[in-house]
C-alpha cells in the first residue's frame, strides 16, 4: 500500500511540474471513477478516470509486461505491407472462424453486383488501402477514390438533393469504370452522373518550435465543382474524410461502454481543460440507444453499423441494414437507375445478409500490429521509445489518447453466427477479443479541437466572387480542424479521438497515406501541431519539447 | 504456457519410445487390453505401426520438395515453351503453350496444402543481408497464385458491353495497361513485373495482381467472354478465347503476316504485340524464380527449412502444422473462399481459373494435397509413386484407429465429390456453368460440404494427437529463422 501511494505522489508531482497544477485525469489510483470531490462543494461529484476494470493503474515510466501487445491476443507480428490485413492469431487454428475469416476478405477485396448508381469506390478495399488508410489525390485532376466530402446543411441536416456525403462516381453506359460528374448533367440528360467533383488546394502555414527550428503545415481549402444535380442548399457545410484503417475495429466495439464512459468528463468537473463526452446512438436490429464509437465524429455504436452504411454510401451496395439505394427523392436519374439493377439477393437487397456478416466478421477480427521496439528475448524496450512513452504521458497526450483499456466479451454478430453457405440463428460471443488488455491509446469520446470555419463561399477558378454556372466553385476555408458541419450529437469542432495503434506503420501499408481525417497532415509531427482546442496545452508542451525530446516522442509514436 | 507443456510431453513420448523399441504398447487396434496389446501389436492389415510423428514429417517434407521440385519443372517446361510461340505464334505453338500452363497447373495444386503453416511459400523472403528467412506473409505466395488478376492492368480488356476498357476506377495507372503505356514502363521485364505488383503506386493491394500463373493464363487466353463477345452473366461453354495474332510481329513474322499484330479485334502497333510476348516470357520467369527459391528450402539436407522442419525436437510442432495446413486449406480457402463465394455470388470473377476455365482442376487437386498429407502419398509428373510414414499410421500407433480410419473416409468421401465437378467439367460444363445450372450445382455444394465434414475430423486428429493450437501461436520465434 505504501508504495502505491509513494507513486501516486510522484506522479501528481511530475504533472504539477510540468502543467501548472492542473489535476490528472488519468494514472491515479484504479477505483478512482469513484472517487469524489468533496472540495468542490456540495454533493460529491465523479472525477473522470481509470474504470474498476481490475488493472493497475498504467505507469508513465514502466510500460506494462505485454504493453508490446497493443491488441493482446489479437496482435500480429506481420510488420510488412501486410500489416493490417491479418487475421487474430487465435482464430487461425479454428479452421471454421478461419474460413469465414478469408471469405470475408475476398469479399471487402472483391467487387458486388448491384453497385451504384452514385459511389465512391468500387471495393471495401479501394478505400481502407490493404486494410490501412485511403489517400488524398496527388492532384486537383485526380478525382477522390479513397475519400470524399461529407455534406449538409449547417445544422447537420442532409443536403435535400445531395444526402449527406458527395459520391464522385455514378453510373452511365460506356463509362465502366464510374462516370465522373457533370455540370447539371444529371439533370440535362436524365443519366446518374457522379454528384460532385471535389479537390483540394493547400496553404502553407509557417510555424517554429521553441527552440526555434520551423516547420510548415499544409492548411487545406476545399472545392466542389461539376454538380450533376443542381445546387447544394443555401447553407451548406463539408466535411472532408479519409478513410480510416479498419483492423482493431473488432477489439475496439468489445470495450464495455461503462469502462469508456468513466474517462467522460463532459462537465470537466476535475478541470484539466478536458471534457471528453460520450454520445449515444439507436443501433440497428437490437434498436438498443448505444455509446457511439465508430466514425470520426462518434456516429455509429457498432462495425455492423459502421459497415452496412459503407457500403451504401460508399460503394451503392444495399444490405440488410442499410436497405435504401444511395440516391435521395431529389435524384431523378440515380432513381431510374437504380431501377434497372438487379437486386440479386434475398429482400431485393444487392449484398446477401451472410456476405455482409461475413465482412463484419473479417472487419472484427483484423489484427492489431505489435509494437517495435520492444526485444522479445531481452524483454526490453528501446530508450528512445521508452522516454517518448514517458513524453507522451507527462505531456498530457494520454488524457485523450487513453493507452489502455481492457475488452468485455465481444457479443457475436447481431446477424447470427456465419459461416461459409448459411446464417445460423446462434450469435455466439467471440473469445479471441473477449477479455483482452488492449493498447489503442484513445478514449473513443468527443473533444472540441478548435478552430473555425468562414460561410462557404462561391468563387471561380480565380477566386473571384460569383453566383452560378459550371466554372463558379463551392469553397470552404477553415481555421484549424474545424468542419462547422454538426454530425450525429459531435459539433462542427467536435473530433471523437482516434486510436493510434499503428501509427507507425501507416505509411509502410500505404506509402502515399498521410494524416489526420482529412489527411492534410503529412508527418505525425503536422498531426500533433494540428491539435488544439481542448488539446491546446498538449500541443504546446510538444511544442516547447526539445529537439531530442521531440525525436523521443516520435520514436514512441512510430512504435505503435 | 501450454506449448511448453506439450512440447515435454512429446520429449517424453519420445524417451519412452525409444526405452521400447519404438513401441509404448498402446498400439493395438484393440488398444492395450487387446489380444497383441501388451506387447505392442504388429498392426494389421499392412498398416506399420512404427511409425513416429518425425516420421511423419519427414514424409511431409520430403514430399514437399518432390511437389515443389514437379512445380518448378512443368514452369521450366512451360517457359520454353512460350519462348518457342513467341517466336513463332502459330496457332499450334499457341495449343502447345496452353497445354504446358495446364500441365504446370497439375502439381502446383498439389503443393497448396504446404500453406497456412507459416512455411516458405507463405514466408520466405530474403532479409537485409541477403540471406533467405522465413518472415511472416513475407513470402511469394501472392506472387506465384494470386488472384483475382488485375488483369485491366496487364493487357487490353473487355466490359460488359463489349467494349474494349480498363476496368476498376482507382487501380489503374494514367497511361493504361503496363503492355500499352510504353511511357511509364519502357521495358517489360521480371524485375518491372515484380515492381508492379500490389500497384503502380505501392498503395494497391492484391487487387492489383500482375504476375505468377494466372497472369500468364491471361496472356494466353484472354478473358472468357461469352459467345457475343461482352463479359456478362450470360456464360457460354467455352473458356477464353485470345487469337494468337495478339502475338504477331514483324520480327516472328511466319506466314507473311507483317504489321497483323492485334489487340483483340481490333488491329495494334507492331510494338504491342511484342512487349505482350515480353511480358509473357518475363512473367515465366519470375515464376521460376519463385518456385526455385521455394524448391531449394525444401531440399533435404541442403534446404534450411527441410533441416529445421524435421528436427527430432520440432517433430510435434512441425505435425501441427501439418495438420493446420490441411485444415485451413479445406475450410477457408478451398470451401470457402474458392468455392463458396463463386456459387453464391454467381462471379466469374471469383472463380479461380477463370480465364482457360480450369478451375476443376484447382479444387481436385487442392483436395488432392489434403489426401497427400494424410496417407503420406505423393505421385510424381513421371509417375513415379512416392510412399511414406502417414498420418493414417501415426493416429493408429497412437491408439486412435477408429479416428485414422474415419478420417480417411472423409478425405476420400471429399475426394470423390470433388472428382463429379472434374468430371463434369471435361464433359463440357466448366466450374463457371456448375455454379449457374440447378442440374450441377450439388456436386459443388456437396463437395463443399464434404471438405467442411473433413475438416471436423482433422480437429479430432489435432485433439487426439495432442498438438495444440498453442503450438503454432509460440513457434513463430523458435521457427523464424
Amino acid at each position: 500500500m505504501k508504495k502505491q501511494i509513494l507513486a501516486l505522489v510522484i506522479i501528481s508531482g511530475v504533472l504539477v511540474s510540468a502543467c501548472g497544477g492542473g489535476s490528472n485525469s488519468s494514472g491515479n489510483s484504479t477505483d478512482n471513477n469513484n472517487n469524489t470531490d468533496s472540495s468542490s462543494g456540495g454533493g460529491s461529484v465523479i472525477l473522470p478516470g481509470q474504470p474498476k476494470d481490475g488493472l493497475p493503474a498504467i505507469s508513465a515510466q514502466t510500460p506494462d509486461l505485454n504493453e508490446y501487445l497493443s491488441g493482446g491476443e489479437a496482435s500480429t507480428n506481420v510488420f510488412n505491407e501486410d500489416a493490417f490485413s491479418q487475421s487474430a492469431p487465435t482464430i487461425r487454428s479454428d479452421f471454421e472462424l478461419d474460413g469465414v475469416f478469408k471469405t470475408g476478405d475476398h469479399l471487402f477485396r472483391g467487387i458486388h453486383k448491384g453497385q451504384g448508381p452514385l459511389f465512391n469506390n468500387a471495393t471495401c478495399q479501394g478505400c481502407h488501402i490493404k486494410d490501412g488508410r485511403g489517400e488524398v489525390p496527388a492532384n486537383t485532376s485526380m478525382a477522390m477514390t479513397s475519400m470524399f466530402l461529407r455534406v449538409s446543411d449547417d445544422k447537420g441536416m442532409p443536403d435535400t438533393i445531395y444526402g449527406d456525403q458527395i459520391q464522385t462516381f455514378g453510373t452511365v453506359e460506356g463509362h465502366e469504370q464510374g462516370a465522373l460528374p457533370k455540370h447539371n448533367g444529371a439533370l440535362n440528360e436524365g443519366l446518374a452522373y457522379g454528384e460532385a467533383y471535389a479537390f483540394v488546394e493547400y496553404e502553407i502555414i509557417n510555424g517554429q518550435f521553441d527552440d526555434g527550428e520551423s516547420y510548415q503545415l499544409r492548411k487545406p481549402i476545399y472545392k466542389v465543382k461539376d454538380l450533376s444535380y443542381g445546387d447544394f442548399n443555401d447553407a451548406v457545410r463539408f466535411s472532408p474524410r479519409v478513410s480510416p484503417s479498419v483492423f482493431g475495429a473488432g477489439l475496439l466495439g468489445a470495450i464495455p461502454e461503462e469502462y469508456i464512459t468513466s474517462y467522460a468528463d463532459e462537465d470537466d468537473v476535475d478541470n484539466d481543460g478536458i471534457s471528453g463526452r460520450a454520445v449515444y446512438v439507436d443501433e440497428p436490429i437490437s434498436n438498443e440507444n448505444k455509446l457511439a464509437r465508430f466514425g470520426y465524429k462518434a456516429v455509429t455504436a457498432s462495425v455492423l453499423q459502421q459497415i452496412s452504411g459503407a457500403y451504401r454510401g460508399d460503394m451503392g451496395i444495399t444490405n440488410f441494414v442499410a436497405q435504401e439505394e444511395p440516391c435521395t427523392d431529389l435524384q431523378a436519374a440515380c432513381i431510374n437507375k437504380a431501377k434497372q439493377e438487379q437486386d440479386n439477393e434475398e429482400g431485393n437487397l444487392d449484398l446477401s445478409k451472410l456476405s455482409l456478416a461475413q465482412v463484419e466478421f473479417y472487419n472484427r477480427l483484423l489484427a492489431v500490429p505489435e509494437r517495435r521496439g520492444f526485444n522479445k528475448q531481452s524483454n526490453s524496450w528501446d530508450t528512445d521509445v521508452l522516454a517518448g512513452r514517458t513524453l507522451f504521458h507527462e505531456n498530457k497526450c494520454v488524457s485523450c489518447h487513453v493507452p489502455r483499456h481492457k475488452t468485455g466479451e465481444a457479443q457475436g454478430s447481431l446477424l447470427g453466427d456465419a459461416g461459409l453457405l448459411d446464417i445460423a440463428d446462434t450469435s455466439t460471443p467471440i473469445a479471441a477479443l473477449s477479455e483482452q488488455v488492449i493498447y489503442p491509446y484513445t478514449d473513443l469520446l468527443l473533444h472540441d479541437m478548435g478552430g473555425q470555419c468562414t460561410e462557404i463561399t462561391r468563387e471561380d477558378n480565380e477566386g473571384k466572387a460569383c453566383i452560378s454556372g459550371a466554372q463558379c466553385y463551392w469553397v470552404q476555408k477553415c481555421e484549424g480542424l474545424a468542419d462547422d458541419r454538426p454530425e450525429g450529437s459531435a459539433t462542427g469542432s467536435e473530433w471523437k479521438t482516434p486510436a493510434l495503434w499503428g501509427l507507425g506503420l501507416v505509411q509502410t501499408v500505404n506509402p502515399n497515406a498521410t494524416f489526420l481525417h482529412d489527411g492534410r497532415a503529412r508527418t505525425i509531427t503536422e498531426a500533433i501541431l494540428w491539435h488544439d482546442g481542448e488539446a491546446k496545452t498538449a500541443k504546446q508542451n510538444f511544442v516547447a519539447l526539445s529537439k531530442n525530446e521531440r525525436s523521443q516522442l516520435l520514436a514512441f509514436l512510430e512504435s505503435l | 504456457m501450454k506449448f511448453s507443456k506439450s512440447f515435454a510431453l512429446s520429449i517424453v513420448c519420445a524417451a519412452i519410445l525409444a526405452g521400447c523399441g519404438g513401441d509404448d504398447g498402446k498400439n493395438g487396434t484393440n488398444g492395450v487390453d487387446g489380444s497383441n496389446g501388451a506387447d505392442g501389436a504388429n498392426g494389421s492389415n499392412g498398416v506399420s505401426v512404427f511409425v513416429t510423428t518425425s516420421d511423419v514429417v519427414n514424409t511431409n517434407a520430403q514430399h514437399a520438395y518432390a511437389v515443389y521440385s514437379d512445380s518448378l519443372i512443368a514452369a521450366k517446361a512451360l517457359k520454353e515453351q512460350l519462348e518457342v510461340f513467341v517466336a513463332a505464334p502459330t496457332d499450334e505453338n499457341f495449343t502447345r503453350a496452353k497445354e504446358a500452363w495446364l500441365d504446370a497447373r497439375e502439381s502446383y495444386g498439389e503443393s497448396e496444402v504446404y500453406r497456412f503453416r507459416e512455411g516458405p511459400i507463405d514466408n520466405l523472403t530474403k532479409d537485409a543481408q541477403g540471406n533467405w528467412v522465413l518472415e511472416p506473409e513475407a513470402g511469394p505466395e501472392g506472387a506465384i497464385n494470386a488472384w483475382p488478376l488485375a488483369e485491366a492492368f496487364i493487357d487490353y480488356t473487355i466490359d460488359m458491353d463489349g467494349l474494349q476498357n480498363p476496368e476498376s476506377v482507382s487501380s489503374l495507372p494514367v497511361g493504361g495497361n503496363i503492355i500499352a503505356d510504353s511511357e511509364t514502363y519502357p521495358v517489360i521485364n521480371k524485375s518491372v513485373i515484380q515492381a508492379a505488383f500490389g500497384g503502380v503506386n505501392d498503395a494497391q493491394d492484391e487487387a492489383n495482381v500482375t504476375s505468377g500463373y494466372h497472369a500468364i493464363e491471361f496472356l494466353l487466353w484472354g478473358q472468357d467472354l461469352n459467345e457475343d463477345g461482352t463479359y456478362t452473366a450470360n456464360r457460354d461453354y467455352s473458356a477464353g478465347y485470345r487469337k494468337a495474332s495478339d502475338y504477331y510481329t514483324t520480327a516472328n513474322d511466319f506466314e507473311g503476316k507483317v504489321g497483323t499484330c492485334t489487340s483483340g479485334e481490333a488491329g495494334a502497333e507492331n510494338e504491342q504485340c511484342i512487349r505482350r510476348g515480353q511480358y509473357l516470357v518475363a512473367a515465366a520467369d519470375l515464376l521460376i524464380d519463385d518456385l526455385q527459391a521455394v524448391t531449394n528450402t525444401w531440399a533435404p539436407g541442403s534446404g534450411f527449412h527441410y533441416n529445421e522442419f524435421t528436427k527430432v525436437e520440432n517433430a510435434k510442432v512441425s505435425l501441427a502444422k501439418i495438420l493446420e495446413g490441411m485444415g485451413r486449406l479445406s475450410y477457408g480457402e478451398l470451401a470457402g473462399e474458392r468455392m463458396s463465394i463463386a456459387l453464391r455470388t454467381d462471379s466469374q470473377e471469383d472463380e479461380h481459373s477463370c480465364f482457360s476455365d480450369n478451375t476443376h482442376r484447382d479444387i481436385f487437386l487442392n483436395a488432392k494435397g489434403i489426401q497427400n498429407s494424410f496417407s503420406g502419398q505423393y505421385t510424381r509428373d513421371t509417375g513415379e509413386v512416392l510412399q511414406g510414414a502417414s498420418i493414417y499410421d501415426l493416429l493408429v500407433v497412437e491408439g486412435h484407429p477408429e479416428l485414422a480410419n474415419k478420417l480417411r473416409a472423409a478425405i476420400e468421401l471429399t475426394m470423390a465429390k470433388a472428382a463429379v465437378i472434374d468430371t463434369n467439367a471435361k464433359m463440357g460444363t466448366s466450374f463457371d456453368l456448375q455454379i449457374q445450372l440447378a442440374d450441377y450445382k450439388p456436386a459443388v455444394t456437396e463437395t463443399i460440404e464434404a471438405l467442411k465434414a473433413q475438416t471436423d475430423v482433422i480437429n479430432e486428429a489435432i485433439t487426439a494427437l495432442e498438438v495444440t493450437t498453442s503450438d503454432l501461436k509460440q513457434d513463430t520465434d523458435e521457427f523464424g529463422g
